[in-house]
């Protein structure tokens, strides 16, 4: 039986390497915020998130009694990125928008850059023209500030010091036992 | 790609249980889930057949608390390890910092460990990432099946690239968190 990889794989070097951590500063927040803020208010939306492909929540506006935003991120991105797989086999590049229709609400979900998902959740009150009129606008807007997160790697040393990963395996060794 | 949100101090890692179907990825998340303290996990979320084979993945998140002001966060992930899902596992690696490859350790998986770990070092490298320097740690589950295969030999032929390597029997536990402690740490080396 041959063995998983021969050499040939081990000697392939040419691809880009590890992506790094990205990293988005307080004041990108803020404006995300604000954009997820007027998209919701603009819409009359319940709900709006801003995810990474990943599946993790990098910030969420609106009805504070909701639950589960982690498992609803997870979620989405799955449902996002299992799109893509079905473009693929379709000949697509992607589909950017994904509109999820419910009996009492709605979710429209639309791609950032490739990078980040924006996604509203609303109700009948809401039209879904309006939704994807609005939400395009706060996707332009949002790949402005990818942008500027993408450029901007200072931050990283401030958070990621020697000190920082010495604690974290401490916290791992104390947490992760039978 | 980890992600570190500066206003809300949080850090977010994303994790993925990858190999043969019935290796014991599911078991593995399960286990975890069973032992964390209840403030550090949340729900387990599986999505998964009427046979309970998973279908899309399994879900679970780890809070580790504060960290030097920060909140860390760790997302586990499994894929499903049926032949037919292949799409389905490229769509649960996206965005993944670091893998955990389970092996079964079946003499007659042996096959199934090779081609599995052979379509991981694909999609990684589709993802830009280059495999060889992409944490992944291998886990040899299933030691206590009579007949399973010794060690040297699932060495031989899946940790060509040198892997730290665990032996583990994940339904009982042995070797879950030696596993997630170095697929945790790895990660956290390379943000």
């Amino acid at each position: 039986m041959q063995r998983a990889f021969s050499g040939a794989h081990r000697a392939e070097s040419r691809m880009d390497p590890q992506l790094t951590s990205q990293i988005v500063p307080a004041e990108e927040i803020k404006v995300i915020e604000e954009c997820l803020v007027r998209l919701a208010e603009d819409t009359g939306g319940n709900y709006v998130l801003l995810l990474d492909k990943s599946g993790q929540v990098i910030t969420a506006q609106g009805d504070a009694a909701r639950q589960d935003i982690t498992a609803l991120g997870a979620l989405i991105a799955g449902t996002f990125a299992s799109s893509r797989e079905v473009a693929k086999l379709l000949r697509e590049k992607d589909f950017r928008q994904l509109f999820t229709q419910g009996v009492r609400e709605n979710i429209f979900i639309s791609l950032i850059e490739d990078q980040w998902i924006l996604c509203i959740i609303f109700n009948k009150g809401t039209h879904i023209g309006l939704v994807k009129v609005l939400t395009k606008k706060a996707t332009d807007d949002l790949s402005v500030v990818l942008e500027r997160v993408r450029e901007q790697q200072k931050a990283r040393d401030d958070v990621l010091g020697s000190s920082f990963r010495t604690s974290m395996e401490d916290t791992i060794d104390l947490l992760f036992r039978d | 790609m980890a992600l570190i949100n500066v206003a809300a101090r949080e850090i977010h890692c994303k994790i993925v249980y990858y190999g043969p179907g019935m290796s014991g990825k599911t078991s593995n998340l399960q286990y975890i889930h069973s032992q964390v303290p209840k403030e550090a996990k949340g729900e387990l979320l599986s999505i998964a057949t009427e046979t309970e084979r998973t279908l899309f993945f399994d879900f679970l998140p780890l809070d580790l608390g504060k960290v030097r002001g920060f909140q860390t966060r760790f997302h586990l992930y499994t894929v499903p390890g049926q032949v037919l899902y292949e799409r389905t596992r490229v769509a649960v690696l996206s965005g993944a910092d670091g893998v955990v490859f389970v092996a079964d350790s079946q003499k007659h998986k042996l096959e199934e460990n090779i081609r599995s770990l052979r379509e991981l070092a694909v999609n990684i490298t589709r993802q830009n990432k280059r495999f060889q320097d992409f944490p992944v740690v291998l886990q040899y589950n299933k030691r206590d099946v009579p007949g399973a295969l010794p060690v040297a030999t699932l060495d031989k032929y899946l940790n060509t690239l040198g892997w730290q390597r665990f032996e583990a029997t994940a339904t009982s536990g042995a070797g879950v968190f030696d596993t997630l402690k170095a697929i945790s740490k790895l990660v956290i080396s390379k943000l």
